[in-house]
């Protein structure tokens, strides 16, 4: 089952690369990310129904929080290969990418969809292996655009992140070190299974040394501050519905990193330690993106700083722990890959319209596009936490959890931070959605397709923020009961 | 137990040099002889685990061995080479640091490994002997990165630090499982061609690699 689903997104690739058209490789493209996402989801329905999968001599392997990030994972790169047939042919007709760079998008676009989807289900430590992986894939993405800028990102991204999973690397071998000594030295030794049942005898010196490298490391990917410098470049310059991918989905990797070795360390150097480190990290980057996120004068970048701050939300409800913490970090998670997904398939409409990243540059959006414009409202509103949509939900609850475990201090703090980053992310977002547009700019959307992506977002936004269906809360109960 | 291989004096010497060849990088100022002093200190890496092969008897680290031979000491130096040839930049490092400060931190950042791995006091002498030298190439290889104003060399660098982990692993563990390290090896590999493809990128729209021209994004 996990082969089919990894085997999807490689046989796409390499059918992209022997089309001939633009015609051709869109149309492979949207039905490999179908077949992607309809594996996905069977896996999904499988793990949940029957329990853990494992394939492939336990290489492989899928419990509740993989078939999760499974799930993420295809539905935001399924709507993205729908907004790309409508914003890399825009691209196209207005000959910024000629065919082979457009089939090379399409190859590596698929490229690294196997690879995040390879994070959620490698059954070891070898996770590692799969997220440089998608650093490299997401590099090449990022030079497509053959700017100046382009090149500079890519290369600040490569660096920085492959320096930060150096460490992780680190942080690996030692929790690898700690695990033999209890294990003997068997193939089995980096399984995640293997690993749970014995971590409460594993070293706690040498635990607390493998967790700050690994938190370091895989927090470099997640864009935890302080290690989050390339995000912003990174993810302003990349094409839009890499961006989406990047900020939705492959941060979520990274923090998925983070959280399975958070449930192995903690086992063995008490919860104390790793809960509070998460969480100073987790204020950090709240904290770090108040300023950015007020004075941003470009609103790819401002979007950028937004998934600083919501990966400090994630990781400080994995700090404050207990069934409520790490159910809101869970659903907020999702919540905010789905949304976060929507505001930048919006700015990409934007950019496509305005030619600009400027906010000052850009207003007046409700008029000149009547779609994205109102859904970018929505969009905004639900970034920032306002009820009744879904980041309202997941933020609440991890809030609520604060106060329950007796981190007021922290609590109050996060609160605070919201706050201020709600008024700072309106205001950008009201000065460039009201007003009148520019003349010289038409009425009229961009492109169907980039319309229906945005929709399907739209309902989770939408849905989850007013009601929980009963199979998604079991589902995230039960990612609960594997990481706690 | 990893106690008898390593305490045999030939590792010992092996790793040694190794710390050597990384003094040797962070006191040249030609390109070409630090691609050189990395090629021995790879093949440095290679006899380690070939020696720690021989020991324990196991086929998978003798596999590990050679692919360190072929990929680190030969292919990756190649690589570098035919970059600095192409590219035709000059063939001078340029130092934010200069090389005699360069190497009396490159001394101080080992001094600090040994301390900080020593104040582990679970691992035994010779492990931790090897585990500071692991750590001393991770430290350098960081310092290069910021040190040095070339894109090539901060690609270097990271190779250095790849190489300290490597260092740590077969001294702690022997290495980690064979699948695991073959992921690794597969994603230096590609590493390296993609921050080449990079690079090449970075000389073809700026005119130069000097990372200088790479501060424009900022805020």
């Amino acid at each position: 089952m996990i082969e089919y689903l990894l085997l999807a997104p490689i046989l796409t690739s390499i059918l992209c690369f022997l089309t001939k058209t633009r015609k051709q490789v869109e149309t492979v493209s949207i039905i490999g990310s179908i077949a992607t996402l309809v594996l996905g989801l069977v896996l999904v329905n499988n793990v949940f129904k029957y329990g853990t999968i494992v394939a492939w001599q336990n290489a492989l392997f899928a419990d509740a929080f993989s078939a999760f990030i499974v799930l993420i994972v295809s539905i935001v790169g399924f709507v993205a290969s729908f907004y790309s047939v409508g914003y890399m042919g825009h691209e196209f007709d207005h000959n910024i990418f000629d065919i082979k760079k457009l089939k090379m998008y399409y190859v590596l676009f698929h490229i690294f969809m196997f690879t995040m989807l390879l994070v959620g289900v490698t059954n070891n430590l070898g996770l590692w292996i799969a997220i440089e992986m998608t650093t490299l894939v997401s590099a090449l993405l990022m030079i497509l655009y053959s700017r100046k800028s382009s090149v500079e990102a890519a290369w600040k991204y490569m660096i920085i992140c492959t320096v930060g999973i150096t460490f992780a690397l680190f942080g690996t071998i030692l929790t690898y070190y700690a695990a033999v000594k209890i294990l003997g030295e068997t193939g089995d030794a980096l399984n995640w299974t293997s690993l749970i049942a014995v971590a409460d005898q594993f070293d706690p010196t040498i635990m607390k040394l493998a967790f700050i490298f690994i938190l370091i490391g895989y927090g470099t990917k997640a864009g935890l501050a302080p290690m989050h410098t390339w995000l912003p470049d990174a993810h302003s310059e990349a094409p839009t519905p890499v961006s989406a991918l990047l900020s939705g989905v492959l941060l979520n990797c990274a923090m998925y990193g983070i959280i399975r070795f958070y449930t192995i360390a903690t086992k063995s150097t008490g919860v104390g330690f790793t809960s509070n480190l998460i969480i100073i990290f987790g204020l950090l980057s709240l904290g770090i993106a108040v300023p950015f996120i007020i004075l941003q004068e470009d609103y790819k970048r401002l979007l950028a700083y937004s998934s600083v701050e919501h990966m400090g939300i994630v990781a400080l409800g994995i700090g404050f722990g207990g069934v409520y913490g790490i159910f809101g970090a869970i659903l907020h998670m999702f919540n905010h890959a789905m949304t976060k997904s929507l505001m930048f398939f919006g700015a990409g409409n934007v950019l496509l319209k305005y030619e600009t990243k400027e906010i000052d540059k850009v207003s007046g959006i409700v008029k000149s596009m009547p779609v994205t414009g109102p859904m970018l409202i929505i969009g905004a509103l639900a970034i920032t936490g306002s009820p009744p949509f879904s980041i309202f939900l997941s933020e609440f609850t991890i809030l609520a959890a604060g106060f329950l475990q007796g981190r007021y201090v922290s609590s109050v703090l996060f609160l605070l931070f919201l706050i201020m980053i709600f008024a700072g992310f309106f205001n950008n977002i009201s000065k460039m959605v009201f007003g009148t547009p520019k003349p010289g700019i038409t009425k009229g959307e961009v492109s169907r397709w980039t319309l229906a992506a945005m929709s399907i977002l739209i309902v989770f936004v939408i849905v989850l923020g007013v009601y929980i269906p009963p199979f998604f809360y079991d589902m995230i109960m039960k990612v609960v009961a594997v990481i706690r | 137990m990893s106690e008898i291989i390593l305490g045999s004096k030939m590792v010992q010497l092996i790793i040694a040099l190794i710390l050597v060849s990384t003094f040797l990088i962070l006191g040249s100022t030609r390109l070409y002889s630090c691609v050189r002093a990395f090629g021995i200190q790879s093949f440095l890496l290679a006899c380690v685990a070939g020696i720690v092969a021989y020991s324990t008897g196991k086929n998978d680290i003798y596999i590990v061995a050679l692919l360190t031979l072929v990929i680190k000491a030969a292919v990756i130096p190649y690589i570098f080479i035919y970059i600095i040839r192409e590219i035709k930049v000059k063939r001078e490092v340029e130092l934010y640091v200069n090389v005699s400060p360069s190497l009396i931190i490159g001394g101080v950042l080992v001094v600090i490994s040994y301390y900080l791995i020593r104040s582990i006091n679970i691992l035994s002498e010779l492990s931790s002997f090897a585990l500071s030298a692991s750590m001393s190439l991770v430290s350098i290889g960081l310092f290069v990165m910021i040190s040095r104003k070339k894109a090539i060399m901060q690609m270097l660098g990271i190779l250095i630090m790849e190489n300290g982990l490597f260092l740590g692993a077969i001294s702690l563990t022997y290495g980690m499982p064979l699948l695991v390290e073959l992921g690794i090896f597969f994603d230096v590999l590609i590493g390296v061609l993609i921050m080449g493809i990079l690079i090449f990128r970075i000389n073809k729209t700026f005119e130069s690699i000097d990372t200088d021209m790479l501060k424009t994004l900022i805020g």
